[in-house]
């Protein structure tokens, strides 16, 4: 019984639709976590520069999807 | 294309934009299309969801839509697919919420600032509208009417289609209760005077 539904759930995880569709969610997850993180450190007093240190990309680049909120 | 919406369908797109102003959302969404066609006086999307027995449940449909904001607007079938990954998004969320409050995930809420104006439609409600005017064409209907928009609604993969079909609505339900288009089959009914 256990080893059917490992079975069908091994098998579901070579569907692309699922894969693809995780992918899809976890990217939405991320931009979430991401705007979470970039609001806290604002309000707290972090500058552009520091936050685009942390997450890796330019200053421009995170004032620009974040910067008029 | 908007020259072929009833007046019904340019009253939901007009409603859609003013729930997302209230909500403070960036941008309008298939969410704030539901929310516009839930409550509306008689028309023919009403007729549709009042047939499910939608019309009484509109508090039911809120709390849903609510819910899913709440894990950064992931369906179900998107969780499960993360927790393939052995990725479990409510734990995230909970977490998040813990530090950040409740409700930092839901996004949108970001918009204390922002002016009251006109918001942008998002790709989603773009969508929507798109699939709208291919459910007519598909009907053989010669105009697009709120039940079009609804329709649209119920043929995609988001939480707006999950919590539809979570009451009830979905493509089929809904061409059952709407009946046939007006080019389906003759004289069918809804020869329709929703213009």
């Amino acid at each position: 019984m256990t080893e059917a539904t490992d079975l069908a759930e091994r098998a579901g995880d070579r569907d692309p639709r699922v894969g693809l569709r995780a992918v899809a969610a976890l990217r939405r997850v991320l931009e979430q976590l991401e705007a979470v993180q970039v609001r806290s450190a604002r309000n707290q007093g972090w500058s552009w520069q520091e936050i685009a240190a942390e997450l890796g990309v330019s200053r421009q680049a995170v004032h620009k999807k974040y910067g008029r909120q | 294309m908007f020259e072929r919406f009833t007046k019904d369908a340019r009253d939901v797109v007009r409603g859609a934009a003013e729930h997302a102003e209230r909500a403070g959302a960036p941008a309008v969404d298939a969410e704030h299309l539901l929310l516009a066609l839930l409550g509306r006086g008689p028309s023919r999307a009403s007729f549709a969801l009042a047939a499910l027995g939608v019309a009484d449940r509109g508090d039911s449909v809120r709390d849903a839509l609510d819910e899913a904001r709440r894990r950064a607007g992931l369906s179900r079938a998107d969780a499960d697919a993360l927790a393939g990954l052995g990725i479990d998004v409510s734990e995230i969320v909970a977490r998040v919420e813990e530090v950040h409050g409740a409700g930092a995930m839901s996004g949108g809420r970001t918009g204390r600032g922002r002016s009251p104006g006109r918001r942008p439609f998002g790709r989603g409600a773009k969508d929507v509208i798109e699939k709208s005017l291919r459910m007519a064409l598909a009907r053989k209907d010669r105009h697009i009417g709120d039940e079009h928009l609804l329709l649209a609604l119920t043929v995609r993969t988001d939480v707006v289609a999950e919590v539809l079909a979570d009451h009830g609505v979905t493509h089929a339900s809904l061409t059952r209760v709407l009946g046939e288009g007006e080019g389906g089959g003759r004289g069918g009914r809804g020869a329709a005077k929703a213009g």
